[in-house]
């Protein structure tokens, strides 16, 4: 079961930093600035955590996880944008 | 063998390698890891199907173990002498990578991001913990100068720093070991020591551990069976090198408990009996049968593979007096154990001249050079290709290291081949296969019971979706579904399949609710509408209605379904038992597919012109033949994928999985059936 994730950083190192949004993007989408969306399983977000442990300075930096709840029940409004447009998309395959 | 370099770790098993070259494939390599033991007291069926038949997954447990051993195995590789002046020679612990893959080794199996390790900031800690704590724990009292705790951020390349403190410290009291290879002739056994804390020549191990201790009634903390034999078993390796052992220590991890485990004269001889029985259990090729409704099973890792209730549930009843029984319903109670879903989803390409790459995890598609997505490689099980793009080498490198399989399509849908990891090590379900195989009495049960289903299942496709089946077609194919269970041949059946075939195939219109025209041969002076989703029976080659050209699509895409679902499981694919051998072509991906025909492609087909998902526009004429354009694969495509996320409950289990999900673990069955594990092959016939 996959849940929504919006992870949130406040790192203080450039070299740290980098570091910290190339490993998020491989598990979700950026959103924002140092924010990224991202749909885990339990074993993903173990896996992302421990990553990111890796990346940052325990004492400088800080890494937010905010859990949205089950993505397969991810409520219409659940997010709401204002100014840019902001869409999630559910399709039971990528077709590019 | 006090010093056990590298050097004496590799000779000793090249000399037994060659001893025994004859019996070398029955034969496990001399020394067992430690590890496997442990599985094998865990599950003997986990112990066989990771060890014998090389099948792994990941599960939480083991990822979280590995991310624990990850950390503790951090900084290794600059391992303290012990120096033992009573003995007056260097006691060496011998650092080696060791070649054993067994559970929580399983995270290095996996690609890593490249990351350098930054000393300064490597805490001991997980994610979340508090900071600089963890290891006070680890440390006995009288020794808190203990080398591995994270440094301050000054100490950049702090040389490992045990013998540096051991300076400062007067008397170093406790000497700790990481990450410490030792084996044992004595037991054939080898293993790496997370931690061993050395005082002069008494020594403990210490073996850390995901999760909690086990909590006893009154309130204490002991451990798992599997988990005590482990430290009985690095007990019996320091021993074996020279050591004295009191006692082994289990560190929890989660709640930084410290849990000693005493070491019994009744442990040992288990731990002698669980060496010799795992031994026992790999040369004699019998996968033991499932845990009996055991809590474990719902959180090992091999669940999906293993089915332990779903086989127990069809395994042969030991008295077997009356071989016309009908299969009575089973009293195993299954547990809706398996996820519905897939997690994963996959990944089409269609579009033309789209080029491929990677970076880090993330597929990167470009078109004219132009990045338009990036896909990330954790999010998708299987990748297919549909005419011209192309595929970096690198990228193909990370998809087969991230399992997922690649399907090449030529621009019209034609099915043409994949690329595949290695695959599943279990050769031995494929012997079976092959064996099975030159039996035609096999052959033609198990094709009986396949074409059966598929009638079975078109039959209850046009109940479903036809707007007034006749009764007498439906009759006619309930007859035809009893008498291939009598074809004595496989030509008779083929025969039957076909007169079952053209009936249903002449109602399919039937089940088709658009109606619309289509111009054929646009422009020429032939040119006339006619209905666009008109059917008077299957042609291909190249089809030459919408409707042929969407099914020749879909049996396309589940061909491919079954060919990886039959490659997964360790089946080969192209031999199959009802389809004969042809080149080129996957029988037993055929086989597989006869029943999911009408459940799967057919229903696809219905869906997609019925929801407009596809339509009259989304196809090219071209002379006698009709080509789907780009944009109506896509549409296709998604309908494809929508059926096969689609949940359905199994008869004979009861629960609701995925079509796709279906598919393996009918797969998975097929492959008992052919070890013999279980006595019949339950083909699925939806309710
Ligand atoms: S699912 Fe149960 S029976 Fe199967 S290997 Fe795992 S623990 Fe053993």
């Amino acid at each position: 079961m996959r849940r929504i994730y919006l992870i949130t950083y406040d790192v203080c190192d450039p070299k740290r930093l980098r570091h910290t949004f190339r490993c998020l993007r491989n598990w979700g989408d950026h959103l924002q600035y140092s924010v990224f969306e991202c749909q885990l399983t339990d074993t993903d977000l173990l896996r992302c955590k421990a990553e990111l442990a890796e990346i940052i300075h325990h004492k400088e930096d800080q890494v937010l996880v905010i859990d949205l709840g089950p993505a397969a029940s991810r409520r219409e409004d659940l997010v709401e944008a204002i100014g840019q447009p902001y869409s999630a998309m559910a399709a039971p395959c990528l077709v590019i | 063998m006090i010093r056990s370099t590298d050097h004496e770790l590799h000779d000793s098993l090249s000399v037994s390698e060659s001893t025994d070259d004859s019996q070398y494939t029955e034969r496990f390599t001399d020394y067992l890891p430690v590890r496997m033991i442990n599985e094998f007291v865990y599950c003997p069926r986990l112990f066989y199907l990771m060890h014998v038949e090389g099948q792994f997954a990941d599960s939480y447990e083991t990822i979280d173990g590995g991310i624990v051993h990850r950390r503790v195995d951090s900084g290794n590789g600059h391992l303290p002498a012990v120096n033992d002046p009573a003995r007056g020679e260097d006691l060496c612990f011998a650092v080696e990578e060791l070649d054993d893959p067994p559970a929580d080794a399983l995270m290095d199996q996996l690609p890593q991001p490249k990351r350098k390790r930054r000393k300064h900031i490597q805490p001991p800690t997980l994610f979340g913990d508090p900071k600089d704590e963890s290891e006070d724990n680890i440390s006995s009292p009288v020794d808190d100068s203990s080398p591995n705790l994270s440094r301050p951020p000054s100490k950049e390349h702090g040389a490992e720093t045990a013998i540096d403190r051991e300076k400062e410290d007067e008397t170093p009291a406790i000497i700790h070991a990481r990450s410490v290879t030792l084996s044992s002739d004595a037991l054939g056994v080898i293993g790496k020591l997370d931690l061993v804390e050395a005082t002069g020549d008494v020594a403990t191990p210490v073996d850390y551990k995901r999760g909690r201790p086990k909590k006893m009634s009154d309130g204490s903390l002991d451990a798992w069976p599997p988990e005590k034999v482990q430290i009985a078993l690095q007990a019996a390796l320091l021993r074996d090198n020279g050591y004295r052992v009191n006692e082994g220590v289990l560190y929890f991890n989660t709640t930084r408990q410290r849990v000693v485990v005493g070491l019994d004269s009744e442990l040992e001889k288990q731990t002698v009996k669980a060496i010799q029985n795992a031994r026992q259990l790999f040369e004699s090729r019998q996968i033991p049968a499932p845990l009996n409704d055991s809590p474990k099973c719902a959180k090992c890792s091999l669940l999906k593979i293993c089915l332990p209730d779903e086989t127990r549930s069809l395994m042969p009843v030991i008295h077997e007096h009356d071989a016309n029984a009908q299969p009575t319903p089973s009293d195993v109670d299954i547990r809706p154990m398996i996820t519905a879903r897939d997690e994963r989803r996959p990944l089409y390409l269609n579009q033309q001249g789209l080029m491929i790459g990677k970076k880090d995890d993330l597929l990167i598609v470009k078109e004219d050079r132009k990045v338009i997505q990036q896909v990330r490689l954790r999010e998708i099980n299987q990748l297919s290709l549909f005419g011209n793009i192309q595929l970096s080498t690198q990228a193909v490198q990370h998809l087969l290291q991230m399992n997922i399989p690649v399907a090449y399509f030529t621009r019209r849908g034609w099915f043409y081949g994949t690329t595949q990891p290695l695959g599943v090590k279990n050769i031995l379900v494929r012997r079976e296969q092959f064996r099975k195989a030159d039996d035609l009495i096999t052959c033609l049960r198990l094709a009986r019971e396949l074409v059966r289903g598929k009638i079975r299942n078109s039959r209850t496709l046009l109940m479903r979706n036809h707007v007034e089946p006749p009764r007498t077609v439906l009759a006619e194919l309930k007859r035809l579904s009893e008498r291939v269970l009598k074809a004595d041949s496989l030509a008779s059946l083929l025969g039957l399949e076909g007169t079952a075939a053209r009936i249903y195939f002449s109602q399919f219109t039937g089940m088709l609710k658009v109606k619309c025209d289509i111009e054929t041969d646009p422009g020429s002076a032939l040119s006339e509408r006619r209905a666009a989703f008109d059917f008077r029976g299957r042609n291909r080659r190249p089809p030459r209605d919408p409707v042929n050209a969407l099914l020749s699509l879909a049996y396309s895409l589940l061909t491919k379904d079954c060919t990886i679902a039959a490659t997964i499981v360790g089946l080969d694919p192209y031999l199959g038992f009802y389809h004969q051998v042809k080149p080129g072509k996957p029988a037993l991906a055929l086989d597989l597919m006869e029943p999911f025909r009408p459940l799967i492609a057919e229903s696809v087909v219905l869906t997609a012109i019925n929801n407009r998902m596809v339509t009259p526009e989304h196809f090219i004429v071209a002379g006698k033949s009709v080509v789907l354009s780009d944009a109506g694969r896509k549409g296709f495509l998604m309908a494809y994928e929508q059926r096969m996320d689609a949940l359905v409950t199994h008869p004979l289990f009861g629960y609701r999985v995925s079509y796709r999900r279906l598919l393996e673990i009918q797969t998975r069955l097929l492959g008992r059936w052919l070890t013999g594990e279980i006595g019949e092959y339950p083909v699925f016939i939806t309710r």
